[in-house]
């Protein structure tokens, strides 16, 4: 069994600086230069936050799925580390994923909420990762936590594909996927550049939240101190 | 919502982006204060 190790390298706050810096100008874009949308008015500006969100809560999933596979392939806890980092990001993204679209589907489709495919496959997603890192909490073997979360993770990932395709298979209320090449070119500049800032933002976490998870294994994983016989005698 | 337009809604967009931004900042905020516990567990 590998042993983790904790980075001290400066990359993660250039990330989040850079992050900030890029969802200040696309956002700033996006509400104020861009033009409204036809037939969602000012409502659609919300796309500019929503649709990034979504693209990188699905690498954060992807991530969690490799760091898993890679676990139970190389026994090593720097990849368990990564996993759960990789699931407490994603539990994030996904709960903010659903606010911003509950807060979009107000205004365009009259509810907050609907059992539509795509909401629902989300929610199935969401409160898969929160279980997963609920049973992370739970257990206290460092290694049969490892290894019972990567199997948890692989089982949920199988519902990421189903997010992805939901709007494809089935009659959804929820509108095809948005990319570049499905929207306005004047709508372009702001979600590339939120999409990049959500990246940034998004990786500069998984590398701070691994740090905190290697640490807490460093410690949990350290050898127990060697009793010198008088110490023992005494526990005795 | 007129004539299948929808008409106003800033509120909505401002929620949305207020949100956003929150979740992040209190998300990093949580960051850097369990990165400080962390370090001080491992010292003792």
């Amino acid at each position: 069994m590998e042993m983790p190790r904790v980075s001290t390298s400066r990359t993660p706050y250039v990330l989040l600086a850079l992050g900030v810096a890029c969802l200040l100008t696309g956002s700033y874009f996006g509400l104020f230069v861009a033009p409204a949308e036809e037939y969602m008015g000012n409502v659609q500006r919300i796309m500019y936050v929503h649709v990034p969100t979504a693209w990188n809560w699905m690498l954060s999933v992807l991530f969690a799925f490799g760091c898993a596979v890679v676990f139970l392939f190389k026994n090593d806890m720097n990849w368990d580390a990564r996993l759960e980092a990789g699931l407490e990001v994603g539990a994030l993204m996904a709960f903010l994923l659903c606010c911003q679209g509950a807060i979009w589907a107000k205004p365009t489709w009259g509810v907050w909420w609907d059992w539509d495919p795509r909401l629902t496959s989300t929610a199935v997603l969401l409160f898969s990762l929160l279980g997963i890192v609920a049973l992370r909490h739970f257990v206290d073997d460092p290694v049969k936590r490892a290894i019972w979360s990567a199997v948890a993770t692989i089982v949920a990932s199988i519902d990421l594909p189903i997010v992805y395709m939901s709007v494809k298979w089935w009659n959804s209320l929820h509108q095809q996927q948005s990319t570049p090449q499905t929207v306005s070119s004047q709508f372009h500049l702001p979600l590339r550049v939120n999409a990049f800032g959500v990246l940034f933002l998004m990786i500069g976490f998984l590398m701070l939240r691994s740090r905190i998870a290697a640490m807490r294994l460093q410690h949990e994983l350290a050898a127990p101190p060697v009793l010198t016989g008088e110490e023992a005698g005494e526990l005795a | 919502m007129n004539q299948g337009v929808v008409t106003g809604g800033w509120e909505f967009v401002w929620a949305a982006y207020s949100l956003t931004a929150a979740m992040f900042l209190i998300y990093g905020v949580s960051l850097f204060l369990r990165r400080k516990g962390a370090k001080h567990d491992q010292r003792h």
